[in-house]
């Protein structure tokens, strides 16, 4: 019987889709809901939010961090 | 902060975690642990065979450095104040985005446009407008009081800080020469509190100073209440010699026509007139006053108050309880050295050649040691390949008594000593070197030796002949003590070697006074403030330096590759960056433009399982830690004069000291997480490329990073002190017709797969020994501890041994030394994996190299 | 249409939208066609008109060859293809016995005659005032007064931006700001749009970040034509509300965009008769004044004074960069500033441009607008802040919070070459390389790229179909209608972002069955 699942459907480049599934498989899988191809991921509405978040934060390791200025304290 | 001193039991483990901490979480703050972790990993690894007395000595020193480190950074890191209350501040809708720094309520001066300075009144950031007519003097000026911070084209901006005026001091300028000044270049009026800063913090500095006259050591200061203060005081009044209660009174030295060789004032041309041809009609007056102000600040005293200097003496052994008793009250000691009324010592007889001439900026680094007649001790900071020896040498030359040259490697004691035979007339008799293969001594009654850093701290397992050495230069006054590459040695092994050799004055050379640690203000200490630091852009504008395109070229990660790289440990992370198959497509690619160019190129990879990959799999020779001297020389050889063989791959002991002139292209596969200085280190060895001066020639330095991986975020932490000299790294996301590489390596799926398996299998095992030891000239000597020498119980440890020695980048030195047995093992393996060891077998594999290229052309033809 | 669909919104797109019948109405005002003249032709095109205008006869086509060397044919075709589309020439239709002609259409060549000869009592230069005009009522005062308004209304724009925390943007406290319909008329033409998330209820729309980016002119026309607009269309919409015949809407518009053609005539500094003008003009008075085109001093409202923002409106490009530069010396910040010390409005470097941008990313901008540091705030980390002077850096953060704006790198890019000061102009000239470092040129936008790295959308997985034939059918219905985002016939599943009419074709096809 066909289904018609809500979620929200992720395209985005291969290596984004390979730390998001990481992300997934480090936090009980409670993200994913179906792993579609090379740039595609069907994932929990309600747990976008949450995965966007820990997506910036794997990014952010891979750039440099803002250089304070002088300024901030 | 002042670095803690761990408990050296611990050091080990604490390293480790501080390693591991700073790979899973690379914050702002962590790069500094992981270094500082780096650097006491290199204190543990230095020999603990010492006497009791000097390691009373050296923990003194170390307090003492401490000491005055916190001086000048506890509550004055910034040389922060407090608002004046009086200032009117100007608000407006622009105001909030600002904060506190909102200076426009400064008056400008009518003139403004005539001045080329902004400064900021809390931080002390100076902007300076480096298109302004007065741009040149305002920099001079800048250089001597303030740190450079950024100099890229149009606008510099310096700080000033404790440690940069306390520079300014000791070469010769007085405090209300520094804010006369500065309210000169300045656009707006001198911000009172910018005056009350530099006043409050020069208070104290470059009052009294230590001078050795005649063989005595005498305090002086031109202040007669300080002269007070430290005759009062309860434990430097007693260390006065008895029996010459008087205190002298004479005047103040100047320059007095001392001449540094090599120098336009040498060559007869007199200075001032030189200086102002180049200026315009209308500026010449106040232009050369500007100009003159640093000689002639010594020179003129004012007649209005006649400085008289008070001196009493003290006896050679309370030095350094007076030292240390100066810098609790406030009053740290210079130390400055009156060579010319030295009569104890005897002369060296040399001079440089009479064709050589120094460069401007040679001049001026050395005019600021030479200010006002004596040797004042510090560092000179210039790029690789701008001529750092010959500032040594010239400097020997004008002091002319005995001096020690301390070097980082046994290669470099032979390049110092015939540089020293090359542009001065000493007599080879008179230049000895102190290695482990040479202990000679000059013949006469003073000379040069010249040795390195681990000869004079290593006092284990010393042979006779290199006791015998010691204590002639312990028992020795040497005039001067030249330190090369003064930001690579760690700050004990200065401690040690500053402690058991005496003399009178001493010179820091180095590229990049950079440390990822917090013991750069140890050297202020140590050595001496930093008299001068050139500017990289302009000494290559003026085609000193080659000119260098700087490219970062990302390699995405087959995915494949990527998920392994998401779940590995942080050591396999950067195996797997490193072998990224893409980035092995773009080395190749790289490699096969830049041969096709005519250019000779070196590919760095901190990565030694990648290394060895890489050169292998492209038939390309290489050298590492484990490469025998012999067969390194063999392969320099061919680097430098065989047409055939274009690229060679380096480990990262070719960082430093390496003098390739023929490189012009540098391909940077692996590097040492964030440092800046590795980075600047490397960009130095093709800046002395030979071609530099041919008509629109450019070197290349690339650095391939693989894509979204934590080396990129490392990639821009290693280029900032770069960039902020005004180098611009182009991002490179596609090579042109990369696909086109003729036998383009990891072409198909299938093979990336296969890579990917090799290298997690080979990499498991353990199997590669990737323990770097010491510099690419230096003995490998044996190991201490038993951290690599018993480490054949189990992999774990051998493992542990190879990743701290590797992390530890601020060493790469002789004194991370290496069982006899096991530096025989891994020679053998390195045989084994080139199928072959020897100079003999060398050149058959130099022939396979040339074989295949006589291959591909003719299939190519 | 709103502007957000457009890069920005010029004069030239406005014109040539309008039909024929429009300008030759428009052409009945001498002043409207030497204001066309004047402002929006290119100079070879200003020559063919002059040739024509007092020619006795049409004339060849083919004669315009011998002016125009052969290279010079695209410049030829692009100034014959903007006279035609602004109505100016006409040119017979090529035919085999008759070679091409071309003359000047009859109203723009009469008004144009008239505007050269003067003459005439048609009063489209418009009407001195003949009353006692206050001595006070100067050039410089009405600088002052037209830089006033001006920035009010830029300052409304750009303190829309949401502030960071406590500190940083947000000035909505700041001076009144502009008039309600004036704010009205920005949301209208989506410059701003509403959001609940700033201090002032509005935020900045990418056409808004356009706007602030433009010349000043070009920003006066913007807005001008958006009121223009939002006229008509309130005008259309009563008429329709009354029934048919909306001509007398259509010449009110025309008669609107003459007046402002008008303006841009008059001479600044002398007072003009409200009572001379027509209706529809006196009506337009309170909106021009809240714009900051004209003064009415408050005593005799018979009296009004154009700006220089309104007699610049038809400048041509070369002297509007000095004529802009007048204004912006005239009204620089205050007396503290830099710029405006000992110079003259009209030698003032301050037309030049004020921003270096060195290649560690380090931003210095010579300037003391508390306006230009609100635009350069957008995408600037600003620091410190001299007189004269602000210094700054572009990050990874500041760029992608203007690109979260709907800022493009392209604008910032263009923003800064626009604005780059001499010395890099000269630097560029010298070394034969670009203006600005093509590094930071290349960062800003990987940093606009790494913002595009992913996309989501919400809707439904269909999967589980029960045969090959379902699926099928199903997903080819899907991506007919539209709503088909991806699939996958291997793993039999399709991703569409709306479900209804998938479920009722699902239900149909059951009752089908």
């Amino acid at each position: 019987m066909v289904k018609a699942v809500r979620g929200v459907l992720i395209e985005c480049e291969p290596a984004i889709k390979s730390i998001l599934v990481h992300i997934d498989s480090t936090h009980h899988h409670e993200f994913i809901i179906e792993d579609l191809d090379e740039t595609h991921l069907f994932v929990k509405e309600a747990m976008l939010h949450i995965l966007k978040q820990k997506l910036e934060e794997r990014l952010k390791e891979t750039y440099r961090p803002e250089e304070p200025l002088e300024d901030s304290d | 902060m002042p670095p803690k001193r761990k408990a050296p039991g611990g050091q080990a483990n604490a390293a480790k975690a501080g390693r591991v901490s700073a790979m899973s979480t690379p914050g702002p703050a962590t790069p500094r642990s992981l270094d500082s972790s780096v650097m006491s990993e290199a204190d543990e690894d230095f020999d603990e065979d010492v006497s009791e007395a000097q390691r009373e000595r050296e923990a003194m020193l170390s307090k003492e450095a401490d000491e005055f480190v916190n001086k000048f950074t506890i509550g004055s890191r910034r040389m922060q104040g407090q608002t004046d209350d009086k200032e009117v501040r100007r608000f407006d809708s622009a105001t909030p985005f600002f904060r506190k720094r909102d200076f426009s309520h400064l008056p400008l001066k009518p003139d403004h446009q005539n001045r080329p300075l902004w400064i900021d009144p809390y931080e002390c950031t100076v902007v300076l407008e480096r298109f302004h007519p007065l741009a040149e003097q305002a920099t001079d000026f800048l250089i001597t009081i303030a740190e450079p911070k950024s100099r890229p084209t149009f606008l510099h901006e310096y700080a000033l800080t404790p440690h940069s005026l306390y520079a300014a001091v000791s070469v010769g300028l007085r405090p209300k020469d520094i804010i006369n000044t500065l309210e000169r270049f300045l656009k707006t009026a001198l911000p009172d509190m910018v005056r009350t800063k530099i006043e409050e913090y020069t208070r104290s500095f470059g009052k009294v100073k230590l001078v050795l006259k005649h063989n005595k050591y005498y305090v002086e200061t031109m202040d007669a209440q300080v002269l007070q203060t430290l005759l009062k005081d309860e434990e430097i009044g007693k260390l006065r010699v008895h029996g010459s209660d008087k205190v002298t009174t004479s005047h103040a030295p100047t320059l007095g026509g001392l001449v540094i060789p090599g120098t336009q004032n040498a060559a007869g041309v007199h200075q001032a007139n030189l200086k102002q041809a180049g200026m315009k009609p209308g500026e010449a007056a106040d232009a050369s006053n500007e100009a003159d102000l640093f000689t002639a600040l010594n020179e003129e005293d004012d007649d209005d108050d006649k400085e008289a200097v008070h001196a009493f003496e003290i006896s050679d052994a309370d030095v350094e309880a007076v030292q240390k008793r100066c810098l609790d009250i406030g009053y740290p000691i210079l130390e400055e050295y009156d060579f010319r009324n030295d009569d104890v010592n005897p002369n060296l007889e040399i001079d440089l050649r009479p064709n050589t001439q120094i460069r401007p900026y040679q001049e001026k680094s050395l005019s600021k040691m030479f200010g006002n007649g004596r040797a004042k001790s510090g560092i000179i900071v210039l790029p690789c390949g701008a001529g750092k020896t010959l500032v040594g040498i010239t400097a020997a030359c004008t002091i002319k008594k005995g001096v020690i040259v301390l070097c980082t490697s046994s290669m470099s004691v032979v390049q110092w000593r015939q540089e020293f035979l090359k542009w001065s007339n000493i007599n080879p008799d008179d230049i000895a070197i102190f290695t482990a293969e040479s202990k000679n001594k000059f013949s006469g009654s003073t000379g040069i030796i010249v040795t390195t850093y681990s000869m004079v701290t290593n006092s284990r397992e010393r042979s006779h002949d290199s006791k015998k050495m010691m204590d002639f230069l312990r028992g020795r006054e040497w005039g001067l003590m030249l330190l090369d590459e003064v930001h690579v040695v760690p700050a004990d092994m200065f401690r040690r070697v500053i402690s058991s050799i005496k003399s009178h004055s001493k010179l820091g050379l180095t590229a990049t006074l950079l440390r990822e640690d917090d013991k750069i203000n140890h050297l202020n200490f140590l050595i001496g403030p930093k008299l001068y630091e050139a500017n990289w852009m302009e000494l290559s504008q003026q085609g000193h330096i080659a000119k260098v395109q700087c490219a970062e070229v990302w390699c995405p990660m087959p995915t494949e590759f990527y998920d392994e790289y998401l779940r590995a440990n942080s050591r396999m992370k950067r195996t797997l960056y490193a072998m990224n198959p893409r980035k092995f497509q773009a080395c190749q690619y790289l490699i096969n433009y830049h041969e096709a160019r005519g250019d000779k190129i070196i590919v760095f990879s901190d990565e030694l399982y990648s290394l060895k990959q890489y050169a292998l799999k492209l038939k390309k020779v290489f050298i590492y830690g484990g490469t025998s001297q012999a067969e390194r020389m063999q392969v320099l050889e061919n680097f430098q004069h065989n047409p055939e063989v274009n690229t060679l791959f380096l480990s990262k002991i070719g960082d430093t000291s390496l003098d390739l002139p023929e490189a012009t292209c540098l391909i940077q596969i692996s590097s040492h997480f964030g440092s800046r200085r590795q980075e600047a280190q490397r960009l130095g060895r093709i800046l002395r490329a030979k071609r530099r001066n041919d008509e629109g020639f450019n070197a290349f330095f690339y650095s391939l990073v693989s894509k979204d991986t934590q080396e990129m975020y490392y990639s821009s932490k290693r280029q900032a002190f770069l960039v902020d000299q005004g180098y611009a790294f182009k991002v490179i996301t596609q090579l042109a017709n990369l696909e086109k590489t003729p036998d383009l390596a990891f072409g198909t799926p299938q093979e990336c797969r296969e890579l990917l398996q090799r290298t997690l299998v080979d990499n498991e095992r353990g199997a590669e020994d990737d323990v770097e030891t010491d510099d690419l000239f230096g003995k490998v000597s044996r190991r201490a501890g038993g951290n690599g020498g018993g480490g054949r119980k189990g992999n774990g440890v051998r493992r542990t041994a190879g990743m701290l020695s590797e992390l530890a980048g601020g060493q790469d030195m002789a004194y991370i030394e290496q069982n006899k047995a096991a530096n025989k093992a891994l020679k053998a393996a390195a045989g084994r994996k080139k199928g072959g060891a020897g100079p003999g077998e060398q050149s058959k594999f130099f022939k396979g190299i040339q074989r295949e290229k006589e291959k591909s052309r003719a299939r190519a033809g | 249409m709103s502007v957000a669909q457009q890069q920005s919104y010029q004069l030239s797109d406005y014109l040539e939208k309008l039909p024929g019948t429009t300008f030759r109405k428009l052409y009945q005002q001498p002043s409207t066609a030497f204001a066309i003249f004047r402002r929006m032709l290119p100079p070879l095109a200003k020559v063919f008109v002059q040739a024509l205008l007092y020619a006795p006869a049409p004339l060849l086509l083919s004669e315009l060859d011998v002016w125009v060397r052969p290279e010079g044919k695209m410049h030829r075709d692009r100034a014959l293809s903007i006279l035609r589309s602004l109505h100016i020439i006409q040119i017979t239709p090529p035919g085999k016995d008759k070679p091409q002609e071309m003359q000047l259409t009859t109203n723009f060549r009469n008004s144009m005659r008239l505007a050269l000869e003067g003459g005439g009592s048609h009063n489209s230069f418009g009407v001195p005032s003949t009353l006692p005009v206050d001595p006070r009522i100067d050039i410089a005062y009405l600088d002052h007064y037209a830089r006033k308004k001006w920035e009010d209304i830029l300052h409304y724009i750009v303190n829309s931006v949401p502030v960071d925390g406590e500190t940083g943007g947000g000035g909505s406290s700041f001076s009144g700001g502009p008039k309600a319909s004036v704010k009205d008329l920005l949301l209208i033409g989506r410059l701003v749009e509403r959001r609940p998330d700033t201090r002032g209820g509005v935020g900045i729309t990418q056409a808004g970040f356009t706007f602030l980016l433009q010349e000043a002119n070009a920003q006066v026309w913007t807005l001008l034509l958006l009121w223009l607009e939002a006229a008509d269309r309130a005008k259309s919409a009563a008429e329709q509300a009354k029934g048919p015949a909306s001509n007398a809407a259509k010449s009110d518009s025309i008669d609107m965009l003459s007046f402002l053609f008008m303006l841009a005539s008059l001479e600044l500094g002398r007072a003009y008769d409200t009572d001379a003008l027509t209706e529809t003009r006196r009506n337009m008075l309170p909106a021009l004044v809240d714009f900051g085109l004209i003064y009415i001093p408050r005593e005799d409202t018979r009296q009004y004074f154009p700006t220089r923002l309104a007699t610049t409106l038809t400048s041509s490009a070369s002297a509007l960069r000095s004529v802009s530069s007048g204004f912006s010396a005239a009204t620089a910040n205050n007396l503290g500033d830099a710029a405006s010390l000992g110079t003259t409005p009209d030698s003032s470097g301050a037309s030049k441009g004020s921003i270096i941008i060195e290649t560690n990313y380090r931003l210095y901008a010579y300037t003391s607008s508390p306006l230009q540091i609100a635009v350069l705030a957008l995408f600037t980390h600003l620091n410190m802040r001299f007189p004269g002077m602000v210094t700054g850096r572009l990050t990874r953060d500041s760029i992608r919070r203007a690109i979260g704006f709907g800022i493009t790198a392209d604008q910032i890019i263009s923003y800064l070459a626009s604005h780059a000061h001499e010395q890099m102009v000269r630097a560029a000239a010298a070394t034969g390389r670009p203006v600005l470092p093509p590094t930071v040129v290349d960062q800003i936008r990987l940093w606009q790229i790494e913002n595009e790295r992913m996309t989501t959308s919400a809707g439904f997985l269909f999967k589980d179909f029960d045969s090959l034939e379902e699926y099928v059918s199903l997903s080819s219905y899907a991506e007919e209608i539209g709503v088909l985002m991806w699939k996958s016939d291997r793993k039999r599943m399709f991703y569409a972002n709306k479900i209804e009419q998938l479920r009722d074709y699902l239900k149909s096809r059951k009752k089908a069955e």
